[in-house]
């Protein structure tokens, strides 16, 4: 069954680039991307598999028990934009092209120092046996990278500037995971991008895998009134334990639930709000409306704005 | 589990069929995998974790090991081709594609996304020259003497010519839009220009492009056949491998062949293996009858090796 899934998946990826992009990449004069481009399809695409699959998950769960109802859901719509723009790699499409060229200028001058990359492979070699727990350290490890990565987002100004905007979604569902300003995937991409250099990058093999972890994700966001139980809540973070972090008394330095999928690491710095009954509601009640009404664009302006104003010390 | 890995691996060997059988190497760079299959079964029979992005391998001029480059992961894999057992693995920075040159000395590796040629020496793997290139080093070429090292830059439109001696890029000259597979055929190269629809011939004396041999759109990369009779020549857009006479350099056959062919190698029956990039499969196509037969491997299969190794 999986094996006829595979089978199917690849077939039609195949048949998207031999078709229709290859061809184009062609006629454009854009074959020295053959490779790169081929990879950013297979991404979209499993990006498009993974939005489907948070909503045949999320969907029904937000309307059979949630958490808050609008009549208006005006501003669901525009975080669907962001997922799009993210999950189907509009975004690292664009940074691919706007930062290839740097990027291969900074990896030749790293390794011009004598430096190689390592691997967590390369550093635990029992790891090379065992791919499957090589990609569980991995996500061990990023996760306590992003729960840090979080814990500054929040602790300075000029981060929070532009994280604010995240948070400022009055209307949190599943589709809000992705919602964050430009500037702030850039910055998480480099902060990425340094732990890589350190620990290399995780292994690609277990796409349903990554789609789980994926779906968790979106799950912590989803407007639905359940926790995972007084065991489950330590294990994985749940939409109650992520509602938490979202709440209107828990914005800027004040936070608590950073985790974005283990909360083992809020628990261990203290940082933890395990209530099972805290369904608190979401937003920042201290950015202006236009961050949590306005349209994509409208909402990256005011990020910008906010951060500007961080910055010559009036905000 | 090694020990457990090595008992299945030998009592394969031992009780197989006894028909002649090949095994066949396929890098899934997409996945991180190796596939190894059995030519007779035309079965995968096994998949070996790699590390992160395996594109191409080569043979040490002894035949005794198989490296296999690992761009994405900084490691060449050596591995005995007999029995696919990693041997050792040994640190290098992002290689892509990688040739000994022909007198043995010198092991060259390009690096695609850290425009880097490096220069080993063969012996011991120790890094003898990092040279700064042009814009995405692909493929490489040398010439029966192993004087120079021809590297194809797939970003500037070029081939640059590394003197061996010197260690030293000695010239570079254009070729094309997006020049990809360098081959040398009787004090020429032909190369692969994949941004269009034909290999060039370049003349390495006058640095000139004498000829174009049209093969069709997105010209990959030229294999010759053991032998050396015969010129394969792949062209990924239009998907088709091209028979070429490398006296002439005039093409005897096509055979379209669906899926992106890129990097081929021979079995000893005549056969070509050859991996479709773009479909997650490799194609076994009999040159005599045109008759293509495709296996299903890991995502993006990309280098492929042919080691004959039961029933010989």
């Amino acid at each position: 069954m999986i094996d006829a899934i595979y089978s199917t998946y690849a077939a039609f990826i195949g048949w998207l680039y031999t078709a229709g992009l290859q061809p184009a990449l062609y006629a454009m004069g854009l074959m020295n991307y053959a490779d790169d481009l081929y990879q950013w399809l297979d991404f979209a695409v499993f990006g498009l598999v993974g939005i489907v699959v948070s909503w045949v998950v999320c969907r029904p769960l937000e309307a059979a028990n949630p958490v808050e109802r609008w009549p208006d859901r005006g501003a669901v719509h525009t975080d669907m934009i962001y997922t799009i723009l993210a999950r189907v790699g509009i975004l690292p499409l664009l940074a691919f092209v706007l930062l290839n060229g740097a990027q291969r200028w900074l990896d030749g001058t790293i390794a011009y120092t004598g430096f190689v990359p390592p691997t967590l492979e390369t550093l635990f070699p029992l790891l090379r046996e065992y791919p499957l727990l090589a990609l569980a350290c991995y996500v061990v490890i990023l996760d306590f990278g992003e729960y840090w990565r979080h814990r500054f987002q929040h602790r300075f100004g000029w981060w929070w500037a532009l994280h604010s905007v995240h948070h400022a979604q009055t209307q949190m569902t599943f589709w809000t995971d992705d919602r964050n300003h430009i500037l702030d995937d850039v910055l998480a991409a480099l902060w990425f991008g340094a732990l890589a250099l350190l620990i290399g990058v995780p292994v690609g093999q277990f796409p349903v895998i990554l789609l789980i972890l994926r779906l968790a994700e979106s799950l912590s966001h989803a407007n639905i009134r359940t926790s995972y139980g007084r065991v489950g809540e330590r294990l994985i973070v749940s939409p109650r334990f992520h509602r938490a972090h979202h709440g209107v008394f828990s914005v800027g330095q004040s936070g608590k639930n950073y985790g974005v999928l283990l909360p083992v690491w809020d628990w261990m710095f203290g940082t933890a709000d395990f209530r099972r009954d805290h369904y608190p509601e979401t937003g920042d009640p201290s950015a202006p409306e236009g961050m949590a009404k306005g349209g994509w664009l409208r909402q990256q302006v005011l990020g910008v704005r906010r951060l500007a104003q961080v910055l010559v010390g009036r905000g | 589990m090694k020990l457990a890995r090595t008992l299945v691996w030998i009592g394969f060997v031992l009780f197989a069929p006894s028909a002649r059988a090949n095994l066949i190497y396929v890098l899934n760079s997409g996945d991180a995998t190796i596939s190894l299959i059995d030519s007779v079964t035309r079965t995968e029979i096994r998949r070996i974790p790699a590390l992160r992005e395996p594109h191409h391998l080569t043979l040490t001029p002894d035949g005794r090991d198989l490296l296999i480059a690992d761009s994405g992961g900084n490691e060449l894999f050596v591995m005995d081709p007999a029995t696919a057992e990693v041997r050792r693995r040994v640190r290098v920075s992002n290689p892509y594609h990688l040739a000994y040159s022909p007198d043995g000395k010198f092991l060259v590796v390009a690096s695609l996304r850290r425009n880097q040629v490096d220069i080993y020496d063969a012996r011991d793997l120790s890094l003898l020259q990092r040279l700064r290139v042009g814009d995405k080093p692909s493929h490489i070429a040398f010439d029966p003497e192993s004087r120079m090292a021809y590297v194809t830059l797939q970003g500037v439109r070029s081939v640059v010519a590394i003197d061996l001696a010197t260690r030293q890029p000695a010239w570079q000259a254009e070729v094309g839009r997006e020049p990809a597979g360098i081959t040398w055929v009787r004090g020429r190269l032909l190369v692969g220009v994949m941004g269009e629809s034909h290999f060039a011939v370049l003349n390495p004396e006058t640095r000139q492009v004498e000829r174009q041999i049209p093969i069709g759109r997105g010209a990959h990369t030229i294999f010759p056949s053991p032998d050396g009779s015969v010129l394969y020549g792949t062209s990924r857009v239009d998907s088709r491998i091209i028979a070429i006479n490398p006296e002439t350099l005039e093409i005897t056959h096509s055979y379209e062949v669906p899926g992106g062919p890129d990097c081929i190698a021979f079995d000893p029956e005549g056969r070509i293996w050859v991996t479709l990039r773009w479909v997650q499969r490799v194609g076994i196509l009999d040159p005599r009858t045109g008759d293509l037969e495709t296996i299903r491997v890991g995502r993006s299969p990309h280098g492929v090796f042919v080691q004959p190794v039961r029933g010989e």
